[in-house]
């Protein structure tokens, strides 16, 4: 188990990266935009078509890694009610369950992926096609239902008691 | 009603039993309108949450927000901000402590999150106050309370997504953030004369800085300023002058300060390791105050289903409550939930509850964004989980919990004293607002 931790925690490393070099390239695009418009009256037409595709990115890249470390905010006012086997029994069942509740938004945005594709949906200016966001969504949204999956069964079986789960 | 209700207990439950707030208000809010409605209804909307959030163009100002404020932390401005007001107000009692408040709030400025401020003045300020023998009670306190500031003097992330959550203008919060925050800073200020007036020993007055040092400090906080006068004089218009024509829409003002920020910080020696930290970091508090986001959005589309607004509508029209009275109910519902929940969710939970119901009754929208965020500051140092607390423990360590809480105290009456204050004069959030097109 060990030693799979070091490897998933690698794995981890790219969403990570893309999600965070997304953030930056949005940071220079927005600014690059006003500067463009404000001194010589030319935006950047495609900034807000760009914006909503790095937005999907950001997010949605970052959300299996975040689940799947257990980064979630949550409130632990009544740890110390749990000894330590009831508190790894709720801990994984709660992971469990909430990915298992994810498969039903993932499979609809699929569908809704789908269904852009179907109708040929393009973005205003650059004329992507929009289902490529929705499948980004879709995607990942699945694997974060199965990083929340993999974490519960991890928390039950072996528990966490040092360090958590990676991914 | 009822079912609506039913849910917000279900979720009070989740939650207690630490399921993660944006999963317990989603699952509910899934389950709840299943029943209203079918489950094929409840997924669809769901679905089509998940995919419009990551699309709405109005919530990136959201992450560029957060990454500002991480930059503001690697450009070493805090300790600027610090020397500025230590060489005015450390030579009084208790005047570090002071001048500790001065600096969070100067921090504010150019930060969004109250946890960030709590977190980079504690580096900066408690060495100091240690140094000069301060009660650690008075110094951890000055710095949790101080630092609540961050989510009401503007740019606030809690504004921007208060704002984002009821369509109330971002910029029009964001100014009429300003008076409350500087009478909030005046108020902490008398919590630390009052606390040094009854125990003189716990906060002993430092040396007195000449007015060379003073100017030398002042001039010191040049990038604070700047940063400050970009995004918010960017927002207000104010910087609308010939060439450029600078007038910011949110999104475009988060841009143009987290570049700033970026730039200040890269001048001053930010290496390639730290700036991708500081992206990492913000991916990561983007991806999580997203998820709360949608799930809070899924159980507000329930509640919204079931009734709630309208039946507390109807039942306040029915038994003739004044509307003052309401606003008191709500405001004790706020502090009780403020003991529970952390800032963000507490918002997302309650505000589509109440926001139709203090509407109708005539109130402010900007106005009660200005309360909320005001109330949510007061939940951050209220026991038992009071997150600037918990934050500051986190970076002294050698303190327990019960020693700042007890410090926390005087200003926590504080904050009750300009809650009242606040909402028996509406001008002093509505006044700023007012100048704005």
């Amino acid at each position: 188990m060990t030693s799979i931790l070091p490897i998933l925690r690698k794995i981890a490393e790219a969403p990570t990266f893309v999600s965070g070099m997304t953030l930056f390239a949005l940071m220079v695009m927005t600014f690059c935009d006003v500067v463009m418009r404000s001194a010589f009256n030319a935006p950047i037409e495609a900034a807000s078509d760009l914006t909503l595709i790095f937005m999907a990115v950001i997010v949605f890249t970052v959300l299996p890694v975040v689940s799947g470390r257990g980064d979630h905010i949550a409130v632990d006012l009544l740890d110390g009610f749990f000894g330590p086997m009831a508190g790894r029994l709720r801990d994984g069942l709660i992971s469990l369950i909430c990915g298992v509740c994810l498969y039903w938004p993932a499979e609809r945005c699929m569908v809704l992926a789908e269904r852009a594709r179907s109708y040929g949906d393009l973005t205003e200016f650059l004329n992507i096609p929009q289902f490529y966001t929705a499948w980004l969504v879709a995607i990942c949204t699945a694997l974060t239902a199965v990083a929340l999956v993999v974490r519960g069964v991890v928390i039950l079986i072996w528990g966490l008691p040092a360090e958590k789960a990676d991914k | 009603m009822t079912e609506a209700l039913i849910g917000f207990g279900a979720v009070l439950a989740l939650v207690l039993l630490r399921m993660p707030i944006a999963f317990a208000m989603g699952i509910v809010g899934m389950a709840g309108y299943a029943l209203e409605t079918n489950f094929r209804a409840a997924i669809s909307m769901v679905g089509r949450l998940f995919i419009d959030t990551a699309q709405d163009y109005g919530l990136s100002v959201v992450p560029l927000f957060i990454l500002m404020g991480l930059f503001v932390n690697k450009g070493g401005m805090a300790r600027e901000l610090y020397q500025v007001s230590f060489a005015f107000l450390g030579h009084l009692r208790g005047g570090i402590a002071m001048a500790t408040i001065c600096a969070c709030a100067g921090f504010s400025a150019i930060c969004g999150s109250s946890l960030a401020t709590a977190a980079t003045m504690s580096k900066v300020a408690m060495p100091q106050m240690r140094k000069y023998g301060y009660h650690d009670r008075l110094s951890t306190a000055s710095i949790a309370a101080g630092g609540t500031l961050g989510i009401l003097i503007p740019p606030s992330v809690i504004l921007v997504i208060y704002g984002l959550l009821t369509e109330t203008s971002i910029g029009k919060l964001f100014i009429a953030g300003i008076i409350p925050g500087l009478i909030g800073i005046v108020f902490y200020l008398g919590a630390v004369k009052w606390t040094v007036s009854r125990d003189p020993e716990s906060g002993p007055a430092g040396e007195r800085t000449d007015w060379a040092g003073r100017r030398s400090a002042l001039m010191g906080v040049w990038a604070v300023l700047l940063l400050f006068f970009l995004v918010i004089g960017g927002l207000y218009g104010a910087l609308n002058f010939w060439p450029l024509n600078l007038a910011f829409s949110p999104t475009e003002a988060a841009g143009m300060g987290a570049m700033g920020a970026f730039l200040i910080a890269l001048a001053r020696g930010m290496r390639w390791k730290d700036t991708y930290q500081v992206l990492k970091e913000s991916a990561f508090t983007t991806a999580q105050l997203f998820s709360v986001l949608i799930g809070a959005w899924i159980f507000s589309n329930f509640v919204n289903l079931a009734g709630l607004p309208e039946a507390l509508l109807a039942l306040v029209t029915e038994n003739s409550v004044s509307p003052m009275m309401v606003m008191v109910l709500i405001l004790l519902v706020y502090i009780a939930l403020g003991c529970i929940f952390e800032s963000l969710s507490m918002l997302l939970l309650t505000v589509p509850i109440f926001f139709p119901l203090v509407t109708s009754l005539g109130f402010d929208p900007v106005w009660f964004g200005i309360i909320v965020v005001v109330v949510t500051e007061i939940s951050l140092i209220t026991p038992p989980v009071g997150l600037n607390v918990f934050v500051l423990k986190g970076v002294v360590g050698d303190v327990s919990t019960g020693t700042i809480f007890k410090g926390v105290t005087p200003f926590w009456i504080a904050d009750i004293f300009r809650l009242i204050l606040l909402v028996m004069v509406p001008a002093l959030s509505l006044f700023l607002p007012g100048f704005m097109h």
